[in-house]
């Protein structure tokens, strides 16, 4: 590296001085929590002397583990974010740490031996095949930034709620998965340390030989084109060599959240503006920054006697850096104008189609009330005599199920027509991690809240999210893709919270974890009661609404010709998905994407308007949310799996399939 | 429900009473003089499952059954046993199909109790959790309201005394072996582990057969913290030994070769560490008893 390239540019507060400062503080700190180590140094060395040892072969190789993870990490990052030209690509927003954490995880519930052959080639595995597909989707779009981090954070809620399933089935299994998902950094040797060090300088001297090619890519890609550069090939590489950063790091520590991300932001911030000053100051603000987080995770550990991984507390710190990141997307990058014509339905709508639908609806219904298992594992039909005994526990399942997914789907219907986004739901806007947050205070405030305390709380979480969406959506003319991402990193963020809650071990933690699972099991009678009766009372106001939703996606002016109040219709009706959302919240947790999957599912059905696609919507919803519902109590019987948990299975890749379709 | 049996109330203890009242919500015919129950009692945990076993008694239903085998072992579950699904979502359809005449539970299972009213009586057993206090004296006050419950207070008194018996047993042999300080170990991965200490029952048992327990921290509730393993180095008391608990994850023994932090703990550098078959943590007195045989007899094999 030249020394040209290492010149600051003039004002700029500098990246060696936040380098500086940042590894005098981890100093500092590292000496204090060292102290008791250092203290016996200066003694004659004895045979023995086990603060020396602890010293040697568990601080030192913790630092060094540290330095070298945090650096590859903002390599990894700055590497995705230079050569997709996108300040948001991280390994953990375009979910390579999340791919290669499920594959470990996979690995190591149903194939051992492989774990035993090579984590790193299964982590590897993981990475890539994260990447392959959400690049896979990018490609369709132009390599679109929003695109692309919005896939990369559905593919990471995605693997989480496939982690989550396996945790739920090998609870005892439990702790293990969960330090190795939230990234410890506790070292016993220099094993780690020195395994990775060959790895990661390998990937890093390949980035530096790269540094050349894409400072040309950063004067456009046609210019570099016309200089002999091949784009698409620089790109592959780059990308290769990002991904194996971050797989090694994931499988030698466990996933280290949103470093990849915030190192390199702060570099640009620092005033780094070259390629190659890039790639020297973000590995060293990174490497500091981690190294900075792990001593400060090892001085409050001393304070608190709870275990702390320290990638859980750099994904709560760092996931907000995601939401203050969004505005400066706008001054950097175009967005790629979406298409708004909606795609042509897949069938038209005819009274065979309508009778063919509620059918299938019927037969759900009835499937799920009396279809099941008998205590030996047999398929069987519920006998009338059992009705008595059995149905009682079925059915206010069934039905909170059908009400909850109904009104999600209502919801997520309003929302799409008002901001005109097909992609627009309570789950990927993040009002349903609202209303979750919302729950989570109300369990901190209260030590066991009643259910219309916790609606209560919900709904005012979803309202808070929904008012800051709309402010932010006014202020970006409501850019689709970016209120879409504001809501999905929202929903990170939670995701993160929950994480450090559950490491430390807070009986609480519980308490959340399968309120995000969105298990119907807790429902009961009366509970199942209050979701129908809030179900049919708001899902009717909405039906009030149909003017209002029919006339406001054409427009503000438009509308407020033909009459329509239109601030006040908005507010309203924003108003009424909140309620929706966090009362449907409630029975079924914040990851259905039930609420995106059936207002499309109406409209594929050929219902355009709006009386009859909320309908469809709503019987489309409360089937989907039923038959999750009945596959959660099926597929591991006797074990049961959560309505929410299991349908996201299915949701998350549902939405990749309609950012595939949207290709204009 | 008529044909059930008067037991002969005669040795009936106030323990076995006031936990029978505490336990709360005991159809008024069983609370008031302990009938002793004939039909189906299903145990939603794994400790209060195998002191039925040794009270004679067989659960008609475990939650979690699938994990017996790794986490229990011994008492071996006889085949018929029905599988409830996990804990913490009970599968309440197998559970009312079989018409149990009582449910056994946990404090930790407390949110359950709305969903099992409805079902049959519940009898809260109470080892663990926030009442505090010595894990195995509270196991062994359990076991007799366990054995006044289910009309087995003769089992209960028989094997109370085997207990006892052993554990004297145990301690007499402990103190020919004079054994020194031991920590005992799970590992959860390679570089963490659990360590026993107060309050949990391997704790308990130690201090029972007077084996010194080298880990002093207090740790949580059930008895274990997490810890990097480098944190044992402050195991530095003389004669210190490690008990690592199976199942030990494949990969960690190579793991802990290679490390040299480990191989110069004392223990190590003394071969003073060694693995012991499982004993399920959250128990009750027969693992108490299992921990007791298996801890004594592994240090004399290694005396």
């Amino acid at each position: 590296m030249t020394a040209r390239s290492l010149s600051l540019p003039a004002g700029g507060f500098g990246a060696p001085a936040i380098v500086l400062l940042l590894t005098a503080a981890a100093a500092f700190l590292a000496w204090q929590n060292a102290a008791p180590s250092l203290a016996a140094w200066g003694n004659a060395p004895a045979e023995y002397d086990p603060a020396r040892m602890l010293l040697l072969y568990s601080t030192l190789p913790r630092m060094a583990t540290a330095l070298i993870c945090g650096a590859a990490l903002a390599l990894s990052g700055t590497l995705f974010q230079q050569v997709l030209r996108n300040p948001l690509a991280s390994p953990t927003t375009l979910g390579v740490s999340a791919g290669a954490s499920l594959a470990l995880s996979l690995g190591v519930l149903f194939a051992p031996a492989l774990i035993g052959i090579g984590r790193d080639l299964v982590a590897l595995a993981g990475s890539a095949a994260a990447t392959a597909l959400i690049f896979a989707l990018g490609a369709r779009r132009g390599f679109s930034p929003f695109s692309l981090v919005l896939s990369g954070l559905v593919v990471s809620l995605w693997c989480g709620a496939f982690s989550s399933i396996l945790i739920l089935l090998n609870d005892r299994y439990m702790v293990s998965l969960f330090i190795w998902g939230a990234g410890s950094l506790a070292q016993q040797s220099w094993d780690i340390p020195l395994g990775l060090l060959p790895r990661i300088g390998l990937l890093a001297v390949l980035a530096v030989a790269m540094a050349r090619p894409m400072a040309l890519l950063e004067i456009g890609e046609n210019s570099a084109g016309a200089l002999g550069l091949s784009v698409s090939q620089l790109r592959l590489a780059a990308v290769a060599v990002a991904v194996g950063l971050a797989g090694f790091v994931v499988s030698a520590v466990g996933v280290i959240g949103f470093i990849g991300l915030v190192a390199p932001a702060i570099t640009r911030l620092a005033g780094a503006r070259r390629v190659s000053s890039q790639l020297l100051w973000s590995p060293l603000i990174g490497a500091a920054l981690l190294w900075f987080t792990d001593e400060s995770v090892k001085a409050m550990a001393g304070v608190v006697s709870d275990f702390l991984p320290t990638g859980a507390v750099t994904a709560v710190f760092g996931s907000p850096l995601l939401l203050l990141l969004l505005p400066r997307l706008k001054a950097m990058h175009r967005s790629v104008p979406e298409a708004r014509k909606p795609l042509p339905p897949l069938i038209t709508p005819s009274s065979r189609n309508l009778i063919l639908v509620f059918a299938v609806f019927a037969v759900l219904l009835a499937g799920a009330l009396f279809f099941g298992r008998t205590p030996d594992g047999r398929w069987t039909w519920l006998g009338a005599a059992e009705w008595d005994a059995v149905l009682p526990m079925r059915a206010p399942r069934v039905f909170a199920a059908l009400g909850a997914g109904a009104m999600l789907a209502v919801a997520g219907t309003i929302l799409q027509r008002l901001t005109n986004n097909d992609m627009a739901s309570p789950e990927v806007l993040g009002v349903s991690a609202g209303a979750t947050i919302g729950v989570a205070i109300s369990l901190f405030v209260f030590v066991s809240p009643a259910l219309g305390v916790q609606i209560g709380f919900a709904a005012v979480g979803a309202v808070v999210i929904i008012a800051v969406i709309f402010v932010l959506g006014m202020r970006s003319g409501f850019a689709p893709e970016r209120v879409l991402l504001a809501g999905i990193a929202l929903g990170a963020m939670l995701d993160a919270f929950i994480g450090v809650l559950a490491a430390s071990g807070d009986p609480r933690a519980l308490t959340l974890i399968r309120w995000m699972g969105g298990s119907t099991y807790s429902v009961d009678a009366e509970s199942a009661t209050t979701v129908c009766v809030l179900a049919v009372v708001f899902i009717l106001l909405a039906l009030a609404t149909r003017r209002w939703l029919d006339l406001l996606p054409l427009g503000a002016v438009a509308a407020r010709e033909l009459g329509i109040p239109v601030s006040s219709a908005r507010g309203l009706l924003f108003l009424l998905a909140a309620v929706l959302s966090a009362g449907a919240t409630l029975v079924v947790g914040p990851l259905s994407f039930v609420g995106l999957m059936a207002p499309h599912l109406s409209r594929e059905a050929g219902l355009t308007r709006a009386l009859p696609q909320l309908l469809g919507a709503a019987l489309a919803g409360g089937g989907l949310m039923v038959l999750a519902d009945w596959g959660g109590r099926m597929m591991a019987f006797p074990y049961q799996m959560p309505a929410g948990l299991v349908s996201a299975l299915v949701g998350a890749p549902f939405l990749i399939f309609l950012l595939l379709r949207r290709r204009a | 429900m008529s044909s059930k049996t008067r037991f002969r109330s005669t040795g009936i203890t106030r323990r076995g009473l006031l936990g029978g009242l505490a336990g709360g919500l005991l159809l008024p015919r069983m609370a008031s003089a302990g009938v002793a129950p004939t039909g189906p009692v299903v145990a939603l945990e794994y400790g209060i499952a195998s002191t039925m076993l040794t009270l004679g008694a067989v659960p008609a239903a475990v939650a979690s059954l699938d994990g017996w085998q790794k986490w229990v072992v011994e008492p071996a579950m006889p085949p018929e046993v029905v599988d409830l699904g996990s804990a913490w979502e009970v599968n309440l359809e197998i559970l009312a199909g079989m018409r149990p005449e009582l449910i056994l539970t946990t404090p930790f299972l407390a949110f359950l109790r709305p969903k099992l009213e409805p079902i049959a009586p519940i009898v809260s057993i109470d080892v663990y959790g926030a009442g505090g206090g010595d894990a195995l004296e509270r196991a062994i006050d359990e076991t007799v309201k366990l054995g006044d419950i289910l009309g087995h207070q003769q089992q209960a008194a028989a094997f109370l005394g085997e207990a006892q018996a052993l554990f004297e047993d145990c301690a007499t042999r402990i103190r020919r072996l004079r054994p020194g300080p031991i920590a005992v170990v799970s590992f959860t991965d390679q570089r963490h582990a659990r360590i026993h200490g107060r309050p949990g029952l391997y704790h308990s048992v130690m201090q029972r057969i007077g084996v010194e327990n080298a880990w002093t921290v207090e740790t949580n509730m059930w008895g274990f913290q997490t810890i990097g393993i480098e944190e044992l180095g402050r195991l530095q008391a003389d004669r210190t030994r490690l008990v690592v608990m199976e199942p030990l994850p494949p990969d960690v023994p190579a793991a802990l070769e290679r490390s040299t932090l480990w191989q110069s703990l004392p223990f190590v550098r003394q071969k003073q560490v060694s693995t012991m078959p499982a004993v399920l943590l959250f128990g009750m007195v027969e693992e108490a008893r299992r921990f007791a045989r298996l801890l004594t007899e592994h240090l004399e094999r290694l005396a």
